[in-house]
């Protein structure tokens, strides 16, 4: 899955015809093989842009950035990405003709180790589900695979349960990445920055991770997408913070 | 005063970590959802001492915990009082084993905002009481640069007892402190010979094997220099211009040392904490008026990379960063504040 060249040639005829102001995509690190997301907006810079299995971050995320925000943007998402970006779309929070939308027929993203990614395993559709063009050959719906993680919490009893998602609050350190990579997350003033709250205190215990990871999960429970973008970034590792919503079907 | 160098092996050493788990409070790097964080352990298998340095929290809760209890408070009609918050948990006399190079560095660098205009009595007992044993690294992790800056990797004395591989499964344990002098003459047995000028020279060896080893090197002074320089450049624009604003760099810094006052409150009484803040959140700053002297993603870069490397330089003579990298690897979006700093030092002066 190498769409490198298709994408420089769209984002370059698209800064040439005028089209976009801003282009989302990947570039290479530059030692390593992974990626970083990259923001442009000048031409120049198109030669960078990249798109293999390492392009993992979820792009979606940054229009409800200032760099974006009533911009033209030309973008690339994959199914995942595509997914959230839709209900972007439905929510009324970006605007459909402000974007040129590349979505990709995914093939499954790798994780720093050359792994798989475990929602890619589990991804029910992997073709993006709204673009302008579309990259690669569609694949078609998959069929939808239960979580072992979250069919294993589903038949624990209560205490088992709380034991499990207390060991996730001991160990999270409330740095709030799980809400700032959220492409859904775009509430300007969220209940569970720390400076804001006011329904649980605002310090950096589990009582409060406790408060703000629920708060926040009960939040997105029936939103999320499932593109997995918290627990990529959580520095903790913490597994399935996206768990806590699945559970709630 | 020059201090004591012993030689052992790696049978050695678990034997000695196992006694000192079973004689000290002992804190050590534990496993937990493939991440390593410093807890108190009872026995040597649940923790791993030679944790990668990529996959390990800093150092620096058992010092500046993420959520400190300043007071309680009972406030009710009738008036309101104050109480104690009891014995700290973190200031009794202790170990800590696995403590990487850059993360004990970390603590002497704090240690000089600690011991500044407000004198931050408990994080210099933590640091008073503790012994720090800490392994040098054999092999540079990609986003590693702690051979860059301003201190001398190879004489670190911000640990107390340093242990370095030799060849042929050799380890050396070598005090650099009083304390961690005292501490190895109680604690060694008869096995752990003294070591001799052989063992200095194999330590140097190992050192310079290590130093070769680092993808990233800079000359700190250069950037200093020319990042004082450039308060207006555009480059924090262009160079940051991916970053999401989660603060998680702050949040696993081994320096960075800023806090916020919350309650934790039920009803009528409460609990007063210290908790961790970070400068690239957007309400560091934001006045009660409303104005925000840094709305800007850039300006709150701006603002990190030039504490790290300019004000606490000018203030205190030594740069904030140590060069560990836990930012760069924990970033969602892999910004490394080396190759930040390095963008605007490079970049053309504004005129």
């Amino acid at each position: 899955m190498d769409y490198s060249k298709q994408i420089q040639d769209i984002a370059a005829k698209l800064f040439a015809e005028g089209k976009i102001d801003v282009f989302v995509g990947y570039r290479m690190n530059g030692f390593d093989d992974n990626q970083v997301p990259v923001v442009i907006n000048d031409p120049k810079e198109v030669p960078a842009l990249v798109f293999t299995e390492k392009s993992v971050f979820n792009l979606s995320n940054y229009l409800k950035a200032d760099h974006t925000r009533n911009k033209r943007v030309g973008l690339v998402v994959k199914g995942c990405d595509s997914r959230s970006l839709n209900l972007l779309l439905t929510e009324s929070q970006v605007k459909r003709d402000n974007l040129y939308i590349i979505g990709i027929a995914c093939e499954g993203v790798v994780d720093e180790k050359g792994q798989k990614m475990q929602n890619c395993i589990e991804c029910i559709v992997p073709d993006a589900v709204v673009y302008d063009e579309m990259l690669g050959s569609p694949r078609g719906k998959k069929d939808y695979i239960v979580n072992a993680d979250i069919a294993g919490l589903a038949v624990k009893g209560l205490v088992e349960r709380r034991e499990y998602f207390e060991e996730i609050f001991d160990n999270c350190i409330r740095c709030n990445a799980c809400r700032h990579s959220c492409p859904l997350c775009y509430c300007a003033k969220c209940c569970i920055d720390q400076e804001t709250a006011t329904i649980y205190n605002g310090s950096n215990t589990a009582s409060s991770a406790f408060h703000a990871l629920m708060t926040w999960s009960l939040h997105l429970a029936g939103r999320c997408v499932d593109c997995r973008n918290c627990e990529k970034a959580c520095p903790s590792h913490l597994p399935r913070i996206f768990c806590i919503n699945r559970t709630r079907r | 005063m020059s201090f004591s160098t012993f030689v052992t092996d790696k049978d050695g050493l678990q034997k000695l970590y196992e006694a000192i788990i079973s004689k000290h409070e002992t804190y050590a790097p534990v496993e937990k959802f493939g991440k390593y964080d410093y807890k108190k352990v009872s026995s040597l298998k649940e923790c791993d001492p030679d944790s990668p340095i990529a996959m390990t929290m800093s150092v620096k809760p058992l010092f500046f915990p993420r959520a400190s209890k300043i007071m309680k408070y009972e406030a009710t009609s009738a008036g309101t009082s104050i109480h104690e918050t009891g014995q700290d948990q973190l200031s009794g006399p202790r170990v800590i084993l696995g403590v990487k190079h850059c993360d004990a560095r970390g603590l002497q660098v704090l240690e000089a905002v600690n011991k500044w205009d407000y004198i931050d009595s408990d994080f210099l007992n933590r640091r008073a009481n503790t012994v720090i044993f800490s392994k040098r690294c054999d092999k540079a992790d990609t986003q590693c640069f702690c051979t860059s800056l301003d201190y001398d990797l190879e004489n670190l004395d911000a640990l107390d007892v340093a242990v370095v591989s030799g060849p042929g499964g050799k380890v050396y344990l070598q005090a650099r402190t009083e304390k961690g002098e005292n501490f190895l003459k109680e604690n060694l047995g008869k096995e752990s010979a003294a070591g001799s000028q052989q063992a200095l020279d194999e330590m140097k060896k190992q050192y310079e094997a290590f130093a070769a080893s680092f993808r990233l090197k800079m000359d700190y002074k250069d950037v200093n220099e020319k990042m004082s320089k450039r308060f207006d450049s555009t480059a924090y624009e262009e160079a940051t211009r991916n970053c999401v604003s989660c603060n998680t760099c702050a949040f696993i810094c081994p320096t960075c040392h800023c806090f916020k006052i919350s309650d934790e409150k039920i009803k009528d009484t409460g609990v007063r904490y210290k908790s961790y803040d970070s400068c690239n959140n957007v309400y560091f700053t934001l006045e009660a008026g409303g104005h925000n002297p840094r709305p800007a993603k850039y300006r709150r870069w701006r603002q990190r990379s030039m504490h790290k490397f300019v004000y606490y330089k000018e203030r205190f003579g030594v740069n904030l960063c140590v060069g560990c990298g836990h930012c760069a690897i924990s970033c969602p979006v892999n910004i490394s504040i080396f190759e930040v700093v390095n963008h605007v030092a490079a970049a053309p002066m504004e005129v």
